[in-house]
């Protein structure tokens, strides 16, 4: 099957051919790569040229057909979405209906929501809070990661959300469209 | 009046109950382990050699139930009970109702505590013991209006604290006039969920200082000495990340002029046990203060609060003079005498301290709970791990995200520094995210690495979206390589999935679901 795999701005086609039960080729983009993976003790080794790296991947988000994962490879963190056909399909022509800048914020994991800092309809920049969760003793600001309006909100104050959740809806400002 | 234990009960749960068992194994004394119904499988309950489960997840039905634990530690024999830091640890009631039932609370008397637990009395204390303090009203503040003229008379920036605070919780940097109502307002909402008092008080805030605190030790015989001071600068939000011993900011006459400033404060509540004397170091360090010595009006160094309690960095101070600060908070609590040879004890070799916390660092600090599949602790010469957590636990919601500490020793801080790059590189942990990356993000930073901290820096730096690690040469080929690796994950994931789906329990499954379609609505 093919894969597509984002990371950053980055987008690559990928595919997996098992050669064995533990070695595989990988075609990413135009190289092809002959792996030697195995999971050891729960962590990912994989030699690939002769080099050896382990990784140590965390899953954040699981729908059907995608994952998004962290992968921590001892020297770096890097965060990596993997889409199967349908769900890259479902994402772009999601993306595209919605119109680009579209973003929903969910809850990283269960809290309470404690304040919501931006009502419906204001105007925000990058960084700026839109809602008080608190999760694990802490009060977490979360904030818009891009300048915009808050198009939705879809909790309240005091309400639980689960992880995953979707918190509120930031519709990036564009150029010359005179958002405040 | 020399007693020993046979028998301690640890109130408490993670790495510092782990911390504690070591300690009374070595003593030879059996440990008792409290649990609640989320940690029946944790590693301080499986270590111990009895456990008893003490109430639900919430720590307000377990942890903290201290009545519940005084009658189990009477009713099961203890001879004395461990507080840790945290829970229990600062409640003058607990070690009271200790005191009462004749079980020994390892830590200072109820006396100590509450009155180091109250900022507004021990400020008081130590002016009167000659001990520097930060300007500031100490007095609880009524309302918003008086927060407001004692914030004048002080002048801006003034920083806003709850009375019976802690952790950075229900503390809030005022900048302006402008900020004070929202700050207030945050300050005493967050002061009354996490400590059950709205109370707050208001200081001068002094601008870009370093957090060094002193490890105290006194005995029940009226001996009190400083084992030397550990800095604390790198914090987030007020809540240490990182610490070392000694301070790369404090001389060898510094470190004598706060050891016995710590001393002074220490003996003005006749202190037992370990205890933390926290100042604040105004910028600049060690340089000679403007106006005077530290107890006239240019004060350099300022006393912030004194914890009546083990502190979480405790072990870079073990590893710097070859204390166990726990085997001697045990044998001050059986009675025993402080080694003479404690007394101006200087530090050997440099210890640094990295917290691992359940948190994404890349995405505001949010808390990674889950199951940890998989766990590789650094190991190899110079390296100690205090480590609440194993490959298959579960980390809930429930509690503090810190699960375990890194700390490292060298011979001097570059050594220290490279130990520490080395054993990060080692660490790696399957299932959830930590605050690692930060620390090898950290080990590039310039300011870090030449000791140039103040408590304000790494929160700056974060803002700036700093202390990422640096992309190697070999970039490219690195990032390919986990793109590899997460396209190999979900196929796996996905040929297991499909494997179930396959299975005879699918096949039960599509029966229990038809079943229910039919007594229910439908349902996709």
């Amino acid at each position: 099957m093919e894969l597509r795999v984002r990371i950053g701005e980055r987008t690559e086609t990928v595919t997996v051919e098992p050669l064995g039960d533990e070695r595989f080729v990988v075609h990413v983009g135009e190289q092809s790569l002959e792996v030697d993976a195995r999971s050891i003790g729960g962590f990912d080794s994989l030699i690939v040229d002769g080099r050896q790296y382990e990784l140590a991947l965390s899953e954040t988000a699981r729908r059907p057909g995608a994952s998004l994962l962290v992968v921590d490879d001892g020297r770096r963190t890097r965060e990596i979405e993997v889409l199967e056909p349908l769900a890259y399909l479902a994402q772009e022509a999601g993306a595209g209906a919605a119109g680009a800048g579209v973003a929903v914020v969910r809850a990283y994991m269960p809290g309470r929501v404690v304040e919501v800092l931006a009502a419906e309809g204001t105007g925000v920049v990058a960084g700026q809070g839109v809602l008080v969760l608190e999760a694990m003793k802490m009060e977490n600001e979360i904030q818009a990661e891009s300048d915009g309006v808050v198009a939705k909100l879809f909790v309240e104050t005091g309400q639980a959300v689960e992880g995953g959740d979707p918190l509120f809806e930031i519709v990036a400002a564009v150029a010359g469209a005179g958002v405040d | 009046m020399s007693r020993r234990f046979e028998k301690v009960l640890i109130a408490n749960r993670g790495e510092i109950a782990v911390r504690v068992q070591r300690a009374l194994r070595e003593l030879d004394i059996a440990s008792v382990a409290i649990y609640s119904e989320a940690d029946r499988e944790a590693l301080h309950v499986r270590l111990a050699d009895e456990a008893y489960c003490v109430g639900p997840p919430p720590s307000g039905s377990s942890y903290l139930q201290g009545e519940r634990i005084v009658e189990l530690a009477s009713r099961i024999g203890v001879d004395a009970i461990h507080p840790g830091y945290g829970f229990l640890s600062e409640n003058a009631r607990f070690a009271e109702r200790c005191e009462q039932a004749g079980i020994v609370f390892i830590g200072p008397s109820s006396r100590a505590i509450s009155i180091m637990g109250s900022k507004i009395e021990s400020r008081r204390l130590m002016r009167e013991a000659g001990v520097p303090v930060v300007p500031g009203g100490i007095e609880p503040l009524a309302d918003l209006e008086e927060a407001r003229a004692a914030s004048e008379e002080i002048g801006f920036p003034v920083m806003l604290k709850a009375s019976a605070g802690g952790g950075g919780k229900g503390m809030r940097l005022v900048g302006s006039s402008a900020d004070l109502e929202k700050a207030y307002r945050a300050a005493t909402s967050e002061a009354q969920s996490s400590f059950g008092d709205a109370s707050v008080y208001v200081e001068k805030y002094v601008e870009r200082p370093r957090h060094v605190e002193i490890q105290v030790l006194g005995d029940q015989h009226g001996k009190v000495v400083s084992l030397g001071e550990r800095e604390c600068s790198l914090q987030r939000r007020h809540q240490k990340v990182v610490e070392e011993a000694p301070s790369p900011a404090v001389s060898a006459d510094l470190r004598r002029r706060m050891g016995a400033a710590a001393v002074r404060a220490a003996e003005a509540v006749d202190y037992t046990s370990a205890g933390t004397v926290e100042f604040l170091v105004a910028a600049g360090g060690d340089s000679p203060a403007a106006g005077g010595d530290s107890r006239a009006g240019g004060a350099e160094f300022y006393f912030l609060e004194m914890n009546t309690r083990l502190q979480v960095e405790h072990p870079v101070t073990e590893l710097v003079t070859g204390v166990d600060l726990v085997v001697a908070q045990i044998e001050i609590a059986q009675g025993e005498r402080l080694d003479p040879g404690l007394e101006g004890l200087q530090p050997h070799g440099h210890a640094i301290e990295v917290r691992l916390y359940a948190e994404d660092p890349y995405h505001g600090f949010t808390p990674s709970p889950g199951r940890i599949r998989a766990l590789r602790l650094p190991e190899g010469p110079g390296v100690r791990n205090d480590c609440g957590i194993e490959a298959g636990s579960e980390v809930t919601i429930h509690y503090d995200p810190m699960l375990a500490k890194l700390i490292v020793w060298g011979k001097d801080r570059p050594e220290a520094l490279r130990r520490l790059r080395r054993a990060l590189g080692e660490l790696r942990v399957e299932g959830i995210r930590t605050t690692a990356p930060l620390y090898l993000g950290l080990l590039e930073d310039e300011d870090f690495l030449a000791g140039r901290l103040d408590i304000g820096m790494l929160d700056r730096k974060l803002a700036a979206g700093g202390l990422r690690r640096s992309p190697g040469e070999d970039e490219a080929r690195r990032e390919t390589v986990s793109i590899v690796g997460a396209a190999l994950a979900h196929a796996k994931a996905r040929r297991r999935a499909a494997q179930r789906a396959a299975g005879p329990l699918a096949a039960r499954r599509r029966w229990r679901r038809a079943g229910r379609q039919e007594s229910v609505r439908g349902e996709g």
